[in-house]
């Protein structure tokens, strides 16, 4: 593993039509409307592959795909039998980004676990990933932030990165080695200046996000239950529920299984991707519904995917692949949940005293003489401001409440 | 802390091929409880499986219904009574209407057993109290059964039940076998009487003055509506009950049973299979919505 070689850009054609032979070929190909997606390939010579931007939907649905049959039934009188359906192919995907390499090695940890998932694992155990690390990150991505890309050590099979008139392939598994050793009439010996203009592509990748996305301070957030109700309610007033930020989502594999009858007498069971802001996701027979779908469902969406799943595998199941946010038109995606979340902390640890002082006053709560008093006397006892205020019961414990909180939003 | 350390977690995968894949089983039996629910007593159509189908008391099944999907069903029956299981469902939505509609004869689909049982090894040598309200008996009867079977292993048993009203109250044949047993003090209550009826009139959390128990020696199992389940957890905690020894089940609305799905996330676990039986330690550090 990990050996690395050249492949000509003007050979990768070929290459592919070596190795995709048997196989189904899944690449991103830009139809018609101007949309970059993955899709599968049934002729190379007729079809352009484009690597020049990240795919606008992730490669999830392959895996997992959008409605899926589980198996087939036959019911009439005394009889129900059930028929399991193998639905997967060998495939060899193409022009992976790292974060859905990541987002399928997160499906990996929830799908492969005992017990595993039939379906998802025999179409993991057909696929060939080939991923190309991004030189130029886009506008909407954060992957540095959750630690997903933009090049990746491990995860794929094969890992391209774009020098220019050449590609630099590296293997990360055996079954990468095995492609080198099967076809070594595409690549060609690394030097040492393809290793450096990599190893400096690479880093100069690093530099080039545009965003500034505070994962790690969001998780601590949540994790001392420091969202403010109110951040909650407002993202929630903002939340239509249509549950597109879970369908583009390429982690979110929450689903439903139901049946589609097609005769009287038989029928196939089905499961299709959900989305825990839908309002049927908690909903229990006869309508009652534990949860407040307005707040606590995407309190448990950011929960889930920012606090319970950095716990359990220290790591949270966001890529930074951004696809969120251009999706939400609503404005409730990822990104601009953690930039609320933290712009709160900045604000209240940069200078708390003048903050939450400065705040009361504009709010009517103090007079200027109270806040000063309050001031001189925790510069002698050095006790939060708050509490002094308190003390002097000049202003409720609700009150300051309620003024951070409106600072928060 | 005992709780957590003694009840194992439970993900009870038999190695079909597939994990979605159900079992045939036939209805040998309609047992009408009340109006609203019926118990089916159920047998796996492969004999070997019916001989060897295994499971603990709180579990449960993913039922299928032809045409309608799936839906988690508790188990009522006792494993130690082996040979059938009985599931007692209480009509609710569309699977279980057309499940109500089934007579004997019929078959249906179960895959599982699922989820983490009671934990009935820390129960042993303490006294019991179960407190059930509705169709909650369902889980629960399959403990009391599974502990009346093992004889001398426990000490007193307290069962107190409640319903909506006297023609709700469900599961009679156990509720007169249980009255008439003794060391078991078995009371039932109906939050409205009916002409008729002479007993205890009240939620079931008005029963605490008609029972002795010694909390430090108890064991609490608890099952019902989730407004039932906060006011009791409440009054339990206020008689210092330890929150290890007060056990209660969640519900939760599924669709895969093993982990998958997501629609049972609660509070950072998954009620199929990190519950759905859970201590009052554990529910503490959740963030649940209904117990708030």
């Amino acid at each position: 593993m990990n050996e690395k070689f050249i492949l000509r850009k003007d050979h990768l054609t070929g290459f592919l039509r070596k190795l995709s032979k048997g196989h189904r070929l899944v690449a991103p190909v830009r139809n018609r409307y101007g949309d970059l997606m993955f899709q599968v390939i049934d002729s190379l010579e007729t079809t352009d592959l484009d690597l020049s931007e990240q795919a606008q939907e992730s490669p999830k649905a392959f895996f997992l795909p959008q409605e899926e049959v589980l198996f087939s039934y036959e019911a009439s009188g005394g009889i129900y039998d059930f028929r399991p359906i193998n639905n997967s192919e060998q495939t060899v995907y193409f022009g992976l980004r790292s974060c859905d390499i990541s987002a399928i090695l997160y499906m990996d940890v929830i799908f492969l676990r005992s017990p595993r998932d039939d379906h998802y694992m025999k179409k993991r155990k057909d696929s060939i990933l080939i991923s190309i690390g991004c030189n130029t990150p886009g506008e909407n991505c954060f992957c540095n932030a959750t630690r997903t890309g933009p090049f990746l050590e491990y995860g794929f099979d094969l890992q391209f990165t774009d020098l220019g008139d050449r590609f630099f392939v590296e293997s990360g598994r055996a079954r990468g080695d095995e492609i080198f050793s099967e076809w070594p009439q595409f690549f060609h010996p690394v030097t040492e200046e393809d290793v450096r203009l990599q190893y400096q592509l690479a880093l100069e990748a690093k530099a080039g996000f545009r965003r500034q996305i505070h994962v790690e301070p969001a998780f601590s957030k949540l994790r001392d239950d420091a969202v403010d109700t109110a951040v909650w309610r407002e993202m929630a007033s903002r939340c239509d529920g249509c549950g597109g930020c879970a369908y583009i989502c390429p982690t979110c594999t929450c689903f439903t299984i139901f049946d589609r009858m097609e005769s009287t007498e038989t029928g196939k069971r089905i499961r299709a991707w959900d989305s825990c802001t839908h309002a049927g996701f908690t909903r229990m027979a006869g309508g009652h519904n534990p949860v407040d779908m307005k707040i606590d469902a995407l309190r448990r969406r950011f929960m889930h995917k920012l606090y319970y799943d950095y716990s359990a595998f220290r790591r949270p199941s966001c890529v930074g692949c951004g696809r969120c946010v251009d999706m939400c038109f609503g404005g409730v995606d990822i990104v601009k949940f953690i930039d609320i979340v933290c712009a709160g902390t900045r604000k209240r640890t940069r200078d708390s005293r003048r903050i939450l002082g400065d705040l009361l006053l504009e709010a009517g709560l103090i007079s200027r003489t109270d806040l000063e008093k309050a001031l001189s006397r925790q510069a002698d006892t050095g006790e939060a401001l708050g509490k002094i205020l308190m003390d002097l019961g000049l202003v409720t414990c609700a009150e300051i409440l309620g003024v951070l909180s409106l600072e928060n939003m | 802390m005992i709780n957590r350390d003694l009840i194992t977690r439970n993900i009870n995968s038999r190695n079909t091929s597939n994990t979605y894949l159900p079992h045939p089983a036939v209805i040998t039996e309609v047992i009408t409880e009340n109006s609203q629910i019926k118990t089916f007593v159920l047998e796996f159509t492969d004999k070997t499986l019916n001989t060897n189908f295994s499971y603990e008391s709180g579990q449960f099944v993913m039922l299928s219904v032809p045409h309608h999907g799936e839906a988690p069903i508790s188990i009522s029956s006792t494993p130690t009574r082996p040979g059938n299981i009985h599931l007692s469902v209480r009509i609710a939505g569309r699977l279980t209407t057309a499940l109500h509609k089934m007579e004997p004869g019929m078959t249906l689909g179960i895959r599982g057993p699922y989820g983490r049982p009671f934990p009935v090894h820390i129960m042993e040598g303490r006294d019991l109290l179960f407190v059930a309200g509705g169709i909650g008996l369902a889980p629960l009867r399959s403990v009391i059964n599974y502990c009346l079977d093992r004889t001398g292993r426990y000490g007193t048993m307290t069962i107190l039940y409640g319903s909506r009203l006297p023609s709700d109250i469900a599961f009679r044949q156990d509720l007169d076998i249980w009255s008439t047993l003794p060391g078991i003090t078995c009371l039932t209550t109906v939050d409205t009487p009916e002409p008729g009826w002479t007993g205890h009139v009240g939620v079931v959390t008005t029963l605490w003055d008609h029972i002795q128990i010694s909390p430090s020696d108890c064991t609490a199992l608890v099952c019902g509506p989730p407004m039932m389940i906060k006011f009791v957890l409440r009054d339990l905690a206020g008689m210092s009950f330890s929150p290890d020894f007060v056990i209660t089940t969640m519900e939760r609305h599924m669709k895969c049973g093993v982990g998958l799905c997501g629609h049972c996330y609660m509070g950072g676990k998954l009620v199929c299979t990190d519950g759905p039986v859970f201590s009052m330690a554990e529910l503490k550090d959740m963030d649940i919505e209904e117990l708030r």
